[in-house]
C-alpha cells in the first residue's frame, strides 16, 4: 500500500542539505513534519489554510500541495529557520510584541508568508500585506495584529 | 427544580468584616474606600448567593459546613483589609514563640511549629491530631494543620519544654471558605498591563509542541467508518476482509466495546446534559455517524480497510426539520432504553423533545395590551463550525504503571478523564490526560469526542494509538453551533418602555443532545436580563434530528438568541419612531439593577441572584457611536446602485457559571524566587497561562515571568473545570488569588522571621520584601532559600480553590457601517466597531484580541458561513474551499475598544471577555442592511443572493 | 490521494516530456503547479510528469503582444511590470483574483487554462484578448486559438502527448479599455460569475467585443450574440443593455449551492454591463 520508498531527494533545508527516501507519492509537508520539522502544520490538506506554507526557491507555498520529489534540489525555509527563542527574526518578535499569536497553530505558515513578501518587498504597505497573507486562515486572532506587526517590521526598514 | 437553601450554618456569609472578634487583640485598618478607573465606589453587595443543590441524585447530599469556633476566625469575605490583620496576630506570636525558643546552636530541635499557612489541601487534612499547645511554644495557627504533628519523642524533647497543659483549639474547617470579592490595589504592578505572552515565542519559532506533534514508536493510525445514512439501523457488520487487509491490526464494531451510555459533554459532573451516546452503536442518526473503528499501522491502511467493511443498514425514514421533530409519527431518534437525562429535568426522547425550559414573570398578555405597538417575528440563525485550525486530535498509550495516558487537544482535560473512564468503565486513577498546546477550539473541544475511542484501542492492543479528524469529519462529525428557530414577541408605548418581552427557542440539537439543554436556556439567561421590562416569559425546546450535532461554540445560546432580540430592537424603536440607540440607552440594565431571570435560569439548574456591580456600557455605546459616526451617517444613504446603512447592538455575557464550576490552583516557590503555578485551567490559545500567572505575580509582588505555568495535566494540575463559559479568568483568576494570597503570606512570615520584625511591617515590592529598617530588605530568592535548606525548613506552596457566586456580565456595543449593491444584492461591511466592558482587563493586549477575533467570527457567520445539505441529511461543502471563512483581505475595517471598569467580585475587578464579542455582527449587520435597504433579514447568512430576493420580494409587496 | 502512482518523473525537454504523456504502457499525467494534482483522489494516474526543469517560465515582450510560458507561476503575471497595456492589465487583473498568494505561487498559467475549471480564471481573459496557443507534440509544434483549444477540450491534446508550451497574446493600443470582474463571497472563493470583457473602438464604434464568460457555465465561453449586440454600432446605452441581456441567453446556466440559476441569470447581465462600460470607458480615455 504504502509503496517501496524507491527515491532520493534531496534538498536543502534552512541552509542544511538533506536527502531522504521517499516514493512519489509522499507530500512535501509529510516528508518534512516526519522529519522533525513540526513547525508546518496540517490543517486542511487542500490548500485551503495556509498552516503548512514553506518557502521553497523564495516562493511561499502549500507544502500540502506540493510532492516531495518535485522539490528536488530545492532550497526550502520552514518556520524553525527563521529564528530561536534566544535569536528570534523580527517578525517573530513583531507577533510576539504586537499579540499577533493566539493558539499560534496558524504562526509558523503566516510568518513563512510575511517573510516571503518582505523579501521581495521590504516596504509594503497595508494594502500589499492583506494581500501577501491572504492564504493564511486563523480563527482566533482576527489578523489585525499581524498586519502591524508586518507593517512595524516593514516600516523598520531592516532586511527581512 | 426544588430549591433548596442551605441552612447558613455560619455567621460569617455576610460582606460584612467581622470586627468583633478580633477588636481587642488588632488593631483594625479602617476599611479604605478606593476609587478606581471607573471612577467611582464599587458597588460592593453582592447578595449572597442561594447555593443551588449541586447534586439531585442520592448519591450527594448537600455539604454542610461544619462551624469551628477559633480564637482566630479567618474570614474572607470582605474586602476590608482588616481581616488579614487577624493573622499576623498569630504569626507575630509565632515569631516571637519561635525566637523565643530558639535553640542553642548545638541542638536541632523539631519544633512543633509548622507552615503559618491555612490548609494544604493537597495534603489530607489532620484528623483530630491537634496536639496539646505548650504555653512556651510557638503557637500553633489556628488553621486546620495539614500533617500530624511529629509527636516529639521523650529523649528527643529538650529540657526547656515542659508538657503543655491541655488546651483545645478547634481548628477552622479545611473546606475554604467562600470569597465573594477581593481586595482591590491603589495601582496594578502587572495586571492591566499587556504583558508579553509567556508561550510567545515557543510559539512564533514553532517550537511548541502540540498533540500531532508527539512521535511515538509503535503507535496505531485510527479511522473512523462512518455512516452514508441519516437514520439506519446496522442490521449486519463484515468485517472479515477488513481485518485481513494489509497493516489492519483491529477492527471494532458496536459488539466489541462497552455499551455505556453517556454524554460528550464536557461539563461539571453530574452533566446536565443526556447520556444518549455509545462509543459505538446498532444505530447511526446523522450522516458522519461513527460505525465502526479501524486500527492499523498507518493512515492509508486504515482508510482502505474502511472501504472493505461490508454494512447492511436498514435505512428508517429521516427528520430533518425541527420544526416537525416532536410531530406525531415523526420518526423517534433515540429509542434505545439507556437514554437518560442525569439530573431530573424534563427529557422525553418518544418525542425527540431533548430538553425543556419555561420561565415567566409578569403577565405577559397584559403586557401586550399595554403595549401600543406589538411586535412578533422569527429568527433563524443558523448551522456554523468553528474552524479551529487545528482539528481534534488525540494521541493515547500506557504508560509504565499501565495507565491510559491521553494526551489530547481538549479544552475540559478533567471532565475527558472523568467521561473517558466512565465509557471504557475503568477508574479514574486509571487515567491520565494532558492537555498539550491546543490549535484553537472555540467549544468544539469542550467535548470528550476521540479519548473513548483512542483509550479503547490502546487498552485492547497496549500500543499507543492516535485519532486525527480530518478537515471533513472536524464538519461533520466533530460538533457545530445549534441552530435555532428564535421567536420574539414583545410590545412597547410610545414613550418607549418595553412593557414586555416573550422569547420562544426552539433549538436543533442534531443527532445527539450533547449541550442540548443548557445552550438553550443561555439563550434566555445571557440575553433577557439585558432589557428592563417588568414582563418577561421565556420558553425553550430542544430536539433530535438527524443532522450533525451541535455542542458548545463561543456564545454558546447568546448569539442565537442576541440575533432575535437585537433585531426586535431596532423594530420596535422603528415602530414608535425612536433612534434605535436612544432606545437601547433608554431601556438596558444598569449598575445596581438586577433581573429576575438571573435566579430563574442557570445552565440546567436554577440560576444565581445577581445586581450589576459593574457596567460600562453606556460608554461602550458612546466609543462606537462615535467612533462609527452614528450621527453624520443618519439616513445618508446614498443613490445609485449601491446604498449605505449602519446598524447597532449591545450586548451582555456572563463570567462563569456560578455556585457549580471549581477550579483550583497550586503554587510553589523555587529557590531563585521563582515559582511553579499548577492550574487545571486550560490556555487554549486564550493567554490564561500568562493572564493567570499576571494574577499571581500581582499578588505575590514579583513579575510574570517568575511564574512558570504549566497547565493542564490531571496527574499534576488540581482540578478545574476546563476552558469554558467564559470562567477562565474570572473563576480560575479567583483561585490564583487565593493560592497567591498564602504564598505572599508565607513569604513575609519566614522574612519577620529572617529580619526579626513584625509581619505586619513589612512589605513586598518587586520581589524584595522590606522591613521597616530600610537596611533590612530580602530577594525572594533569599527567603525561599532560607526556608528551603537553613532553618524551620518547609516548602513555600498553596493551593488555592475557588467557586464564584455571581456570573457579572461583561458588555459590549457593536456598530457596522454596510454597503448594500441593490443591482446584485451584494453586501460589503465597510467598518466594524466593537467596544467592550470586561470590567479590568488583565492583559488589555490579548483582551483586546479575543475581541477581534471574536468580532470577524461573528463577521463571517453573518455573511458567509453556512451548512449546505441535500436532501438525505449529507453536508455538501465540508472543506474550506466550499465553507467560508475571511481571510486577511475580506476584513474590514476593524476598531476595537476596551472601556475599563471594576467588577469587586472579580479578580482585580476582571470579568470575561472571550465570548462576547462573537455576538454582535449577527444583530448588527442584520440592523444596518435594514437601515441600507429597508428589508429586515432574518435567516442568515445574508447572502448576496438572499439580499437580492428580499429586495424583490419588498418591491413586490411580499413581507418575510 | 493517487494511490498507483508509483512513478515520478522530470524530463529535461519538451521531447521527453511529450514521449512520456504519450506512453501507452501507463497513464502517466502532467505536473505542473501540483496544486490539483496533488489533493485529487485518481487511482488511473500511474505516473507524474513535472514540467518545472523545462525553462517554461518566463513573460517575454514579442512584436504582437506577449509570450507567457506555460509554466509561469500565475503570482508572476500578476506582479509583472512587463505587462503595462489594456491586454497586461486583463492579464494582471485576472491573475491576482486566483486563489490567495500562497496558490498563486504554485499555480501555472497553463495549468489554469488547461484544468479548465469552471472557477479558473485565465480561460475567460485569453478568449477576451484572442489569445494563442503553442502547443507542442514533441518536436512539432502548432498554434492553435486558446478558443479551439478550450472548444477541443484540454485532455484531448495532452492524451495524446501534445502539451501547452506558451501562450502568446496580442496587445492593443489606443481605443481598446478592457474589464474583468471575479464575482465570490469572498476574496479566496471560488467564483459564481467571471466576466472578462475587451472593446477595441474605431472612432465611435466598436470595431471589436469580446465578452467571455465562466462560473456561469460549466465552460469557459464567449457569447458571439453579445458581442453582435455591439459590434460595429455606437455603444449606446441601450446597445449595452441588449448586449448584456444576450450574454445571458441561452446558456446553459449553472445551479449550485453557490448561487442558483436563477440568481445567476439575473445578475450576470448586471456585471456585462458593467464591465462593458468599464472598458468603453477606458476605451474612449
Amino acid at each position: 500500500m504504502e509503496g517501496k520508498k524507491h527515491m532520493n531527494v534531496t534538498m536543502t533545508i534552512n541552509g542544511k542539505k538533506r536527502s531522504f527516501e521517499t516514493d512519489p507519492r509522499t507530500l512535501l509537508m509529510d516528508l518534512l513534519r516526519a522529519n522533525g520539522y513540526k513547525s508546518i502544520k496540517k490543517g486542511c490538506g487542500e490548500g485551503s489554510c495556509g498552516a503548512c506554507a514553506v518557502i521553497i526557491d523564495g516562493r511561499p507555498k502549500n507544502s500540502c500541495l506540493l510532492f516531495a520529489a518535485q522539490c528536488e534540489g530545492a532550497a526550502i525555509t520552514t518556520t524553525e529557520g527563521l529564528g530561536t527563542p534566544d535569536n528570534p527574526h523580527p517578525l517573530q518578535s513583531a507577533f510576539v510584541k504586537h499579540g499577533a499569536t493566539q493558539c499560534g497553530y496558524c504562526n509558523p505558515g503566516s510568518l513563512i508568508a510575511a517573510k516571503a513578501l518582505l523579501d521581495r518587498n521590504p516596504h509594503p504597505t497595508e494594502s500589499d500585506v492583506r494581500e501577501a497573507l491572504d492564504g493564511n486562515l486563523c480563527r482566533c486572532t482576527g489578523y489585525v495584529k499581524r498586519i502591524e506587526a508586518v507593517m512595524d517590521v516593514a516600516s523598520g526598514g531592516k532586511k527581512a | 427544580m426544588k430549591k433548596v437553601v442551605k441552612s447558613a450554618a455560619k455567621p460569617a456569609r455576610t460582606a460584612k468584616p467581622v470586627k468583633t472578634a478580633v477588636k481587642s487583640a488588632v488593631k483594625i485598618v479602617k476599611p479604605v474606600k478606593l476609587t478606581g478607573p471607573a471612577g467611582k465606589t464599587s458597588v460592593k453587595i453582592v447578595k449572597p448567593a442561594v447555593r443551588a443543590v449541586k447534586a439531585m441524585s442520592a448519591a450527594k447530599k448537600p455539604t454542610v459546613v461544619k462551624t469551628v469556633e477559633s480564637v482566630v476566625k479567618p474570614v474572607k469575605t470582605t474586602a476590608v483589609r482588616s481581616v488579614k490583620a487577624v493573622k499576623p496576630v498569630v504569626a507575630v506570636k509565632a515569631a516571637k514563640a519561635a525566637k523565643a525558643i530558639k535553640p542553642l546552636k548545638s541542638a536541632k530541635v523539631k519544633k512543633a511549629v509548622k507552615p503559618l499557612t491555612p490548609a494544604k489541601q493537597v495534603v489530607k487534612p489532620a484528623k483530630a491530631s491537634v496536639k496539646p499547645i505548650l504555653a512556651a511554644k510557638p503557637v500553633k495557627v489556628a488553621k486546620p494543620v495539614t500533617k500530624p504533628v511529629a509527636k516529639p519523642t521523650k529523649a528527643e524533647k529538650p529540657a526547656f519544654m515542659a508538657p503543655a497543659p491541655k488546651v483545645i483549639i478547634k481548628k477552622a474547617s479545611p473546606i475554604p471558605e467562600p470569597v465573594f470579592e477581593f481586595d482591590r490595589p491603589d495601582t496594578f504592578n502587572v495586571v492591566n498591563h499587556s504583558r508579553e505572552k509567556l508561550d510567545g515565542y515557543g510559539l512564533v519559532c514553532g517550537i511548541q509542541k502540540y498533540t500531532g506533534d508527539y512521535d511515538m514508536p509503535d503507535t496505531l493510525q485510527i479511522k473512523m467508518l462512518t455512516s452514508p445514512h441519516a437514520h439506519a439501523r446496522i442490521k449486519s457488520i463484515d468485517t472479515s476482509a477488513a481485518k485481513k487487509a494489509p497493516g489492519v491490526v483491529g477492527v471494532y464494531t458496536w459488539k466489541d466495546v462497552p455499551r455505556i451510555a453517556r454524554t460528550t459533554a464536557g461539563q461539571g459532573y453530574p452533566e446536565p446534559s443526556p447520556y444518549d451516546t455509545f462509543i459505538l452503536d446498532n444505530k447511526v442518526r446523522f450522516v458522519g455517524d461513527r460505525v465502526a473503528i479501524v486500527a492499523a499501522e498507518t493512515i492509508e491502511a486504515a482508510a482502505e480497510a474502511c472501504k472493505l467493511i461490508k454494512v447492511e443498514y436498514e435505512v428508517l425514514p429521516a427528520i430533518f426539520d425541527p420544526e416537525k421533530a416532536m410531530d406525531k409519527g415523526a420518526p423517534v431518534i433515540h429509542d434505545e432504553p439507556e437514554a437518560r437525562m442525569p439530573i431530573p429535568t424534563f427529557f422525553d426522547a418518544k418525542h425527540n423533545h431533548c430538553a425543556h425550559v419555561d420561565t415567566k414573570f409578569g403577565d405577559i398578555k397584559k403586557a401586550y395590551k399595554d403595549a401600543d405597538v406589538v411586535l412578533e417575528r422569527k429568527y433563524y440563525p443558523h448551522y456554523a463550525q468553528h474552524c479551529p485550525i487545528e482539528p481534534h486530535i488525540c494521541l493515547s498509550y500506557l504508560d509504565e504503571n499501565d495507565r491510559l495516558t491521553l494526551r489530547v487537544s481538549t479544552q475540559v482535560p478533567f471532565h475527558s478523564r472523568r467521561i473517558t473512564a466512565q465509557t471504557l468503565g475503568i477508574p479514574i486513577k486509571r487515567i491520565r490526560v494532558i492537555k498539550p498546546r491546543i490549535g484553537g477550539g472555540f467549544g468544539t473541544k469542550q467535548e470528550v469526542l476521540l479519548e473513548d475511542v483512542c483509550g479503547f484501542v490502546t487498552l485492547k492492543t497496549r500500543r499507543p494509538a492516535r485519532w486525527e479528524l480530518t478537515r471533513e469529519e472536524e464538519f461533520v462529525s466533530s460538533r457545530t453551533r445549534h441552530p435555532m428557530v428564535v421567536t420574539i414577541k414583545s410590545g412597547v408605548k410610545k414613550n418607549g418602555t418595553i412593557t414586555g418581552i416573550s422569547m420562544k427557542i426552539l433549538s436543533n440539537t442534531g443527532a445527539y443532545g450533547s449541550h442540548a439543554l443548557t445552550v438553550m436556556s443561555n439563550c434566555g439567561s445571557k440575553v433577557l436580563p439585558l432589557y428592563k421590562t417588568n414582563c418577561i416569559e421565556f420558553i425553550g425546546d430542544t430536539v433530535y434530528t438527524n443532522l450533525p450535532v451541535g455542542g458548545a461554540y463561543r456564545g454558546y445560546g447568546a448569539t442565537q438568541a442576541a440575533f432575535a432580540m437585537e433585531c426586535q430592537m431596532d423594530e420596535m424603536a422603528a415602530a414608535i419612531g425612536m433612534n434605535p440607540l436612544d432606545f437601547r440607552k433608554m431601556n438596558h440594565i444598569k449598575e445596581g439593577e438586577g433581573s429576575p431571570i438571573f435566579k430563574a435560569l442557570g445552565e440546567g439548574r436554577e440560576g444565581v441572584e445577581m445586581k450589576i456591580g459593574s457596567c460600562g456600557l453606556p460608554k461602550c455605546i458612546e466609543i462606537g457611536a462615535k467612533e462609527i459616526g452614528w450621527k453624520e451617517k443618519q439616513g445618508k444613504h446614498g443613490y445609485g446602485p449601491k446604498r449605505r446603512g449602519i446598524g447597532m447592538c449591545i450586548l451582555m455575557q456572563g463570567s462563569s457559571i456560578p455556585e457549580i464550576d471549581m477550579g483550583s490552583v497550586f503554587i510553589k516557590m523555587n529557590d531563585d524566587g521563582s515559582f511553579n503555578m499548577m492550574l487545571g485551567a486550560t490556555d487554549l490559545g486564550t493567554g490564561s497561562d500568562t493572564i493567570l500567572a499576571q494574577i499571581a505575580a500581582e499578588t505575590i509582588g514579583c513579575d510574570h515571568s517568575d511564574i512558570v505555568v504549566y497547565s493542564s495535566d490531571t496527574d499534576f494540575t488540581p482540578f478545574d473545570t476546563g476552558a469554558y463559559a467564559s470562567s477562565t479568568t474570572y473563576l480560575s483568576g479567583g483561585a490564583v488569588i487565593r493560592a497567591a494570597e498564602q504564598i505572599r503570606d508565607q513569604i513575609k512570615a519566614v522574612a519577620a522571621s529572617m529580619l526579626n520584625e513584625p509581619v505586619e511591617t513589612l512589605t513586598i515590592e518587586d520581589r524584595f520584601v522590606w522591613g521597616k529598617n530600610p537596611k533590612g530588605k530580602l530577594s525572594f530568592a533569599q527567603i525561599c532559600r532560607f526556608a528551603m535548606y537553613e532553618y524551620n525548613q518547609f516548602q513555600i506552596a498553596a493551593i488555592g480553590s475557588h467557586v464564584t457566586h455571581a456570573s457579572p456580565p461583561p458588555f459590549s456595543a457593536h456598530f457596522a457601517e454596510v454597503e448594500v449593491d441593490i443591482e446584485t444584492g451584494e453586501v460589503k461591511l465597510i467598518k466594524y466597531v466593537a467596544a467592550v466592558d470586561c470590567g479590568t482587563a488583565i492583559n488589555p493586549q490579548l483582551a483586546d484580541g479575543q475581541t477581534q477575533g471574536g468580532a470577524l467570527n461573528g463577521i463571517s457567520f453573518a455573511l458567509t458561513e453556512e451548512y449546505i445539505f441535500d436532501e438525505k441529511g449529507r453536508m455538501l461543502n465540508p472543506n474550506f474551499r466550499n465553507y467560508k471563512i475571511f481571510s486577511t483581505v475580506d476584513l474590514p475595517e476593524l476598531k476595537t475598544f476596551l472601556v475599563p471598569t471594576y467588577e469587586p467580585t472579580g479578580p482585580y475587578g476582571a470579568k470575561s471577555v472571550s465570548e462576547i464579542c462573537i455576538n454582535g455582527p449577527l444583530p448588527a449587520i442584520g440592523n444596518a442592511i435594514r437601515d441600507a435597504i429597508g428589508v429586515r433579514l432574518t435567516r442568515p447568512p445574508f447572502t448576496a443572493e438572499k439580499v437580492l430576493k428580499a429586495l424583490k420580494d419588498k418591491a413586490a409587496g411580499k413581507h418575510e | 490521494m493517487l494511490k498507483n502512482l508509483t512513478q515520478f518523473y522530470r524530463p529535461a525537454t519538451v521531447e521527453e516530456a511529450c514521449a512520456l504523456l504519450a506512453a501507452k504502457d501507463r497513464r502517466n499525467a502532467v505536473l505542473a503547479g501540483g496544486t490539483h494534482v496533488a489533493a485529487v483522489n485518481d487511482t488511473t494516474i500511474e505516473g507524474l510528469v513535472d514540467l518545472g526543469a523545462l525553462n517554461l517560465s518566463y513573460i517575454r515582450r514579442t512584436e504582437e503582444g506577449y509570450a507567457i510560458g506555460a509554466m509561469t507561476p500565475v503570482q508572476d503575471i500578476f506582479k509583472s511590470s512587463m505587462l503595462v497595456g489594456p491586454a497586461g492589465q486583463l492579464l494582471r487583473e485576472a491573475s491576482g483574483k486566483i486563489g490567495s498568494t500562497l496558490l498563486r505561487h504554485a499555480i501555472t498559467a497553463g495549468g489554469n487554462l488547461m484544468a479548465l475549471f469552471p472557477w479558473s480564471d485565465l480561460p475567460p481573459v485569453l478568449l477576451a484578448l484572442d489569445a494563442q496557443a503553442l502547443c507542442r507534440r514533441g518536436v512539432p509544434k502548432r498554434t492553435v486559438s486558446v478558443k479551439n483549444l478550450i472548444e477541443t477540450g484540454p485532455r484531448h491534446y495532452m492524451d495524446q502527448g501534445e502539451i501547452l508550451v506558451e501562450l502568446q497574446v496580442p496587445e492593443f493600443g489606443l481605443g481598446t479599455g478592457v474589464a474583468f470582474h471575479k464575482f465570490s463571497k469572498t476574496s479566496n472563493d471560488f467564483a459564481m460569475i467571471t466576466v472578462a470583457v475587451r472593446i477595441t473602438m474605431q472612432g465611435e464604434t466598436v470595431k471589436e467585443a469580446r465578452i467571455a464568460l465562466n462560473a456561469v457555465c460549466k465552460k469557459a465561453q464567449r457569447r458571439p450574440e453579445a458581442e453582435k449586440e455591439l459590434e460595429n454600432m455606437v455603444p449606446t446605452p441601450e446597445r449595452i443593455a441588449a448586449a448584456a441581456a444576450a450574454a445571458a441567453r441561452d446558456l446553459d446556466m449553472t445551479t449550485d449551492f453557490r448561487a442558483s440559476r436563477e440568481y445567476r441569470e439575473e445578475v450576470l447581465p448586471v456585471f456585462v454591463r458593467r464591465c462593458i462600460d468599464e472598458a468603453l470607458h477606458q476605451a474612449l480615455s
